[in-house]
C-alpha cells in the first residue's frame, strides 16, 4: 500500500514538478536549451533581455491583463446572473435553461473560437448580418479584430466553466440566513447586497481565480483573433517565441523567462484562491438543517431576464453551431441568404471529412491520448489521495496535498511549454518529443482534478468501514480492494470521463507539443481553418470537421456517462436504501456528473465531509453529503 | 459441563492488559489519553469499560483491536503478545471481532456478503462452501438469515446492528470488542438488543470487551465493570459491588444517582459501624476501618434506598424530618426532592426515588428513613 502511494506520488511529481523545474533552469541557462548545447551557461541574460525589451514586456503584460482580466470579469458576471436565474428564481423553464446553458461546454474551445471567427466576419458573419438589421448600427457592427471583441469572445468561450462552479455554491447556500434578512425587512436587492454576496464572496473569489488561470492558459481565441488584432497576449507571445523563424534558433531561454514571470503571477493568484476557499470553509453557511435556498419571485423582471437569457443562448449555442453549419455547406465564405441556401449549398464537405484518412487517424490519436492520460491521472491521483486523506495531518502530508492540487494553478500554456522543454532536454536519452506518448504524459498534468475529487470522495468514506474490514481479518490491500475501491469507483469513473472529455477538447497543450504525425483532432481542425497552412487550408471542410468533432465528443463523453449512470442505477435498484435507516455509515459518494464537477463544489463537499469526520458521534451531523 | 468446555474453547480468550499507555500528538504536543490501564478479562466473561465522555474508553478498545498503536504497556490474548510499547500485531492478525458504534456495514455488499467477508480474507479464509455455511450460521444467530440476499443498506437500524454483530462473530474470534454498539438505537430496541447480545455472548462463551457511557447498560450486561476516568481505571468490580460499594465519590456519582452528605464521625464500634452527625442528627452507618472519631467524611446513599413515612416511625434509626419540594413523575418511578428540616430550618436537600403508587405530595411534610445498610462512608475525596 505504501509502495503504491510512493509510486503515485512520484508519478505526480514527474508530471507537475519536473517540467516546471526544467523551465526554471532554462530561464537561467539560456539562450537555447539548458543542456546538451555548447552555448548553454548559467546566468540571468534572459531576464536582461526581457528587461531590455521592457516596452514589449509592459505591453504584453497590459494586454494580457486587460484580455484575461476583462474576459474573466465579464464571464463571471454572465455566469452569476445565469446561475442565479436557474437556481434562485421562479423563472419558467429554468430547468431547460440550465441544460441549454451547458451546451457550449461540450463544444471544444477551438471549435468555439472558430465559430465566433465565422460569426463576426465583417461581410459574411451571421452575427454582423443580424446586427445590421438594427437601425442604428453601421456597416460592420462588430469588428472581429477589435480588442473589445476579443475580450467578449473569450468571455463567451469560457463562461460555462464559472457557471458550473457557481451553481453549486448558490444551491448549497443556507436559505434561512437570507430569509431572516427578508424577515427583518430587507428587500431582495438589499438582501443580495448585504447578506448574500458577503457570504458568497470568498467562494466567488475562488471561482474568479480559477477562471483567470483558465483564461491565461487558453490559446484558442488569441491564436485565431489576436494575431490580427496587433495586441500581444501572453499565450500567443509564448507560442510565437518557440516557433522558430527561418534561420534563427528559437529563443527558449527568453520564453522560459516569460513563463516564469507568469508562473509567479498565477502562484500569487492561487495563494489568493487557497485563502479564499479556506475562508469560504469557515464562512460556509452549510448548517445541514433547513437546507432549502429560497427562490426569488421575478414578477415584471421576467421579460428582461428572458430576453437576456435568449441572447445568451443565441450567442453561445445557436449562432455558433449555425455559423459552423453554414460554413460547412457553402464552398467559400458567403453571407447567409435564401438564394445562397438554394443555389450554393452542398454537402460534399461532410463526405470529404469522412473519406479523409487523416481525420480518422487524428481521431484515433485523440482517443488514445485522452484515454491514456485520463487513466494515468485517475489511477495515480486516487492512490495518492486515498493515502493522504487517510494519514494523520502533518506538514509533510499537507505539502503533498497542496502539491498534488497545484495543477489548477498552472495555466495550460505554461504546462505545455514546460513539457515541451522537458521533452527537448531528455530527447537525446529518451526520444519521445513530439510523439503521441509525449502528449499522453503532457495531458496527464491535469491530475489535480482527479486528485481533489478522489480526496473528497475518500473523506466521505468513514474510516470505520475500513477498520471493520481490518478487524475482520482483511489485510490493508484486501481492505482497499474489497471495501475502498468499490466505494470510490463511481467518483473515479466520473472523473475519468471528465478528464477524458477535457483531453479530447484540449488545444493549448498539443499546440505546443504535437507534430503533424502526432496531432490530435483539435489540431487537425485548426490546420484546416488556418490560412497559413497552405496545402491543408479548407475552411468548409474545417467547419464540417468541427461539427463532426463536436458530435463525437458529445456522443463519446455522454455515452460513457450514460453507461456509468446505467450501472449506478442498476446498483441503486439492488440497493433500495431506506432513507433515514439506510447506510448512514457509508453511503457511496454519488458520482457527480462530469460536467457538473467543479473544484469549488468539491472543496465544498470536502468541507462538509471533514466537518462530519470531526464530530463522528454527533448523529445530527451525519446527514448525507451526497446532496451537493 | 462438557458444553461449557467446548464453548470456552471455541470462543473464550483470556485478555490481559498491563499498564496500557496511549497519547495523541496534537500540534506537536503529546496529549496523554490512556494513562496506565490494567485489566484482565477471564475467558467467557463480559467485561465493560464504563466512563464519562472523553475518558479514553474508545482509545483503550482501539488499542486492543490494534487500530491504534499503544505507546506503552502490553496487551496479551491467550498468552500471545498483541502489543508491547514498540511491537504491534496488525489488527487483521489479532483474531478479534469488532462491532462499531455506527455499525460500519459495507453499503456496496449484501447482507450475506457482509457476513461472509471475514471468512474470505486472509485472516480466516475458508473453502467456499464452508465459508457460506459459517456465514449463514452467524446470520442465524442474529436472526437475519432470511434477509441474507438483501442489500445491506435496506436494513433497519436494529438489523444493521445485528448484522454488524454477525460479521464480528463469523470468523469465531476469541474476543469480541464492542464500542457503544447500542447508542444509535431507540430506547425500546436498546433494551431488547441488550438482552439478546448478552444471551448470545453467554451461549457462545466468547469473551467480550464492551465500551459504554451508559451505566445501566454496563450494570445489566456485565460480569465485571471497570469505571474509567481521565484515562485511568478508578474501580473494577462486579456490577452489584460497584453499585453497593463505590470506591470514591466519582464512582458513586457516576454509577447511578447518589446523595452525598458531609458528616462528622462521632463514635464507632468494633463491628465496623459508626455514628456520624449529619444534618444535625446522629445517624448509624457502616464504616470502613481506619476512620477515627472526629474525622470529617462523606456519607452516600442511593435515592432509591430512601423510604418515606407520614408519621415518624418509632424505634428506627436514621429518620429525618423533611418537606417535599418537588415531585417528578418519570414513568416507572417517581423522583422527589426534599428539604431536610432541623429545628424548623432547612439544613440540606436530598433526592429520593420510589414507586409511583405511593409518592408524597409536593409540599407535604414527611419523615425520610435511610436504612443504615444502604449508607456508605467515603473518606477519600479524589474528585471533589
Ligand atoms: N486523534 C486524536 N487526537 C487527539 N486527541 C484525541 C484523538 N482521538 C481522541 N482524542 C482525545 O482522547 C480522549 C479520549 O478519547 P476517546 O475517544 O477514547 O473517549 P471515549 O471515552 O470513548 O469518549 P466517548 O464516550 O465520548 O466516546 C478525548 O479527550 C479525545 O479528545
Ligand atoms: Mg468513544
Amino acid at each position: 500500500m505504501t509502495a503504491a502511494m510512493i509510486v503515485a506520488g512520484v508519478v505526480i511529481f514527474l508530471l507537475l514538478a519536473v517540467p516546471l523545474i526544467v523551465q526554471v533552469i532554462t530561464a537561467f541557462r539560456g539562450p537555447f536549451l539548458p543542456f546538451g548545447v555548447a552555448s548553454a551557461q548559467w546566468g540571468v541574460s534572459n531576464f536582461v533581455t526581457l528587461w531590455e525589451l521592457r516596452e514589449d514586456f509592459w505591453s504584453v503584460l497590459g494586454a494580457t491583463g486587460a484580455f484575461v482580466g476583462g474576459s474573466t470579469l465579464l464571464s463571471l458576471l454572465m455566469a452569476f446572473g445565469l446561475a442565479w436565474v436557474t437556481v434562485r428564481t421562479d423563472f419558467p423553464f429554468r430547468r431547460v435553461i440550465g441544460v441549454l446553458v451547458i451546451v457550449p461546454y461540450i463544444i471544444p474551445p477551438i471549435v468555439k473560437a472558430q465559430a465566433y471567427l465565422l460569426m463576426v466576419s465583417p461581410e459574411t458573419g451571421v452575427l454582423n448580418q443580424l446586427l445590421r438589421l438594427l437601425p442604428w448600427t453601421g456597416d460592420v457592427p462588430i469588428d472581429p479584430y477589435a480588442f473589445g471583441t476579443l475580450i467578449l469572445i473569450q468571455a463567451l468561450t469560457n463562461v460555462t466553466f464559472p457557471y458550473l462552479m457557481i451553481v453549486p455554491i448558490l444551491t448549497n447556500m443556507d436559505g434561512s440566513l437570507e430569509e431572516s434578512a427578508r424577515a427583518s425587512g430587507a428587500s431582495w436587492g438589499e438582501t443580495l447586497r448585504r447578506v448574500t454576496l458577503p457570504m458568497l464572496w470568498p467562494g466567488l473569489l475562488g471561482v474568479a481565480v480559477l477562471t483567470f488561470i483558465l483564461g491565461l492558459g487558453s490559446l484558442e481565441v488569441p491564436l485565431l483573433f489576436g494575431q490580427e488584432s496587433g495586441r500581444s497576449i501572453f499565450a500567443l507571445k509564448l507560442w510565437t517565441l518557440i516557433s522558430s523563424n527561418a534561420g534563427e534558433l528559437p529563443q527558449y531561454g527568453l520564453a522560459a523567462a516569460w513563463g516564469l514571470v507568469f508562473l509567479v503571477i498565477t502562484t500569487i493568484a492561487f495563494a489568493v484562491y487557497l485563502r479564499a476557499t479556506r475562508n469560504a470553509e469557515r464562512r460556509a453557511s452549510v448548517s445541514g438543517k433547513g437546507f432549502r435556498p429560497t427562490t426569488m419571485k421575478l414578477g415584471a423582471w421576467r421579460i428582461p431576464v428572458a430576453i437576456g437569457v435568449a441572447i445568451f443562448i443565441l450567442l453561445t449555442a445557436v449562432l455558433p453551431l449555425f455559423a459552423l453549419f453554414w460554413a460547412a455547406i457553402t464552398p467559400y465564405p458567403i453571407a447567409f441568404s435564401f438564394t445562397a441556401l438554394v443555389e450554393q449549398t452542398q454537402f460534399g464537405s461532410f463526405a470529404a471529412v469522412l473519406a479523409d484518412g487523416e481525420f480518422w487517424a487524428s481521431l484515433g490519436r485523440t482517443l488514445v491520448i485522452a484515454g491514456g492520460s485520463a487513466t494515468i491521472a485517475c489511477v495515480a491521483a486516487t492512490v495518492l489521495a486515498y493515502g493522504i486523506a487517510r494519514s494523520t495531518s502533518t506538514w509533510w502530508t499537507r505539502a503533498v496535498d497542496l502539491f498534488a492540487s497545484s495543477s489548477v494553478a498552472i495555466p495550460a500554456t505554461i504546462a505545455g511549454f514546460a513539457m515541451f522543454l522537458l521533452f527537448m532536454v531528455i530527447n537525446p536519452v529518451i526520444p519521445i518529443a513530439g510523439t503521441v506518448l509525449a502528449l499522453v504524459i503532457a495531458y496527464s498534468y491535469r491530475v489535480s482534478i482527479a486528485y481533489r475529487a478522489s480526496y473528497s470522495a475518500t473523506l466521505q468514506i468513514r474510516t470505520e468501514l475500513e477498520e471493520a474490514a481490518l478487524t475482520s481479518g482483511a489485510s490493508r490491500l484486501a481492505t482497499f480492494r474489497r471495501v475502498i475501491a468499490p466505494l470510490l469507483l463511481p467518483t473515479v469513473l466520473a472523473v475519468w470521463i471528465q478528464v477524458f472529455i477535457l483531453g479530447t477538447n484540449e488545444f493549448t497543450l498539443p499546440a505546443f507539443l504535437a507534430t503533424p504525425e502526432s496531432r490530435p483532432l483539435s489540431m487537425y481542425v485548426y490546420a484546416m481553418i488556418n490560412p497559413r497552412s497552405a496545402q491543408l487550408y479548407a475552411p468548409d471542410q474545417g467547419a464540417a470537421m468541427a461539427l463532426v468533432f463536436t458530435l463525437l465528443v458529445f456522443l463519446i463523453g455522454y455515452g460513457l456517462q450514460w453507461a456509468v449512470s446505467l450501472r449506478a442505477i442498476g446498483r441503486a435498484k439492488r440497493r433500495p436504501g431506506l432513507p433515514g435507516l439506510g447506510s448512514r455509515s457509508g453511503k457511496p459518494p454519488v458520482a457527480p456528473a462530469p460536467d457538473t464537477i467543479s473544484i469549488a463544489a468539491q472543496e465544498h463537499q470536502e468541507h462538509r465531509a471533514r466537518t462530519k469526520l470531526r464530530t463522528p458521534d454527533a448523529a445530527g451531523s451525519e446527514r448525507s453529503v451526497s446532496r451537493s | 459441563m462438557t458444553t461449557q468446555t467446548t464453548d470456552a474453547q471455541r470462543g473464550g480468550g483470556l485478555l490481559v492488559v498491563e499498564n496500557l499507555q496511549k497519547h495523541y500528538e496534537l500540534d506537536g504536543a503529546e496529549v496523554p489519553v490512556v494513562k496506565g490501564v490494567d485489566f484482565t478479562i477471564e475467558p467467557g466473561t463480559f467485561y465493560s469499560l464504563l466512563g464519562p465522555s472523553g475518558c479514553g474508553k474508545t482509545t483503550t478498545l482501539r488499542c486492543v483491536a490494534g487500530l491504534e498503536t499503544s505507546n506503552g504497556g502490553s496487551i496479551r490474548l491467550d498468552g500471545d503478545v498483541l502489543s508491547t510499547g514498540d511491537r504491534h500485531v496488525p489488527p487483521n492478525k489479532r483474531d478479534v471481532g469488532m462491532v462499531f458504534q455506527n455499525y460500519a456495514i459495507w453499503p456496496h455488499m449484501t447482507v450475506f456478503q457482509n457476513a461472509v467477508f471475514p471468512l474470505q480474507v486472509s485472516g480466516g479464509r475458508l473453502p467456499k462452501a464452508q465459508a457460506r455455511k459459517r456465514a449463514m450460521e452467524a446470520l442465524e444467530l442474529v436472526q437475519l438469515d432470511h434477509l441474507a440476499e438483501r442489500p445491506a443498506t435496506a436494513l433497519s437500524g436494529g438489523q444493521q446492528q445485528r448484522l454488524a454483530l454477525a460479521r464480528a462473530l463469523a470468523h469465531r474470534p476469541r474476543l469480541l470488542l464492542l464500542d457503544e454498539p447500542l447508542s444509535n438505537l431507540d430506547a425500546k430496541l436498546r433494551d431488547t438488543m441488550r438482552t439478546e447480545l448478552r444471551s448470545l455472548q453467554r451461549s457462545l462463551g466468547i469473551s467480550a470487551l464492551y465500551v459504554t457511557h451508559d451505566q445501566s447498560e454496563a450494570l445489566s450486561m456485565s460480569d465485571r465493570v471497570a469505571v474509567m476516568n481521565g484515562g485511568r481505571i478508578v474501580q473494577e468490580a462486579s456490577p452489584r459491588e460497584l453499585y453497593d460499594r463505590p470506591a470514591d465519590r466519582f464512582v458513586a456519582d457516576f454509577v447511578g444517582r447518589v446523595n452525598m452528605i458531609p458528616a462528622v464521625v462521632r463514635d464507632r464500634d468494633e463491628h465496623g459501624d459508626a455514628v456520624v452527625e449529619a444534618f444535625g442528627t446522629r445517624m448509624v452507618t457502616p464504616c470502613p476501618g481506619g476512620v477515627v472519631r472526629g474525622e470529617e467524611v462523606t456519607i452516600t446513599f442511593r435515592p432509591e434506598s430512601i423510604r418515606w413515612h407520614e408519621t415518624a416511625p418509632a424505634d428506627r434509626p436514621n429518620v429525618l424530618p423533611a418537606r417535599v419540594v418537588r415531585v417528578e413523575f418519570l414513568g416507572e418511578i417517581v423522583e422527589y426532592e426534599a428539604e431536610v428540616l432541623h429545628g424548623g430550618t432547612t439544613v440540606g436537600r436530598l433526592t429520593a426515588r420510589g414507586a409511583p403508587m405511593a409518592s408524597p405530595r409536593e409540599g407535604a411534610e414527611v419523615f425520610l428513613e435511610l436504612a443504615p445498610h444502604a449508607c456508605r462512608v467515603l473518606v477519600d475525596d479524589p474528585v471533589g
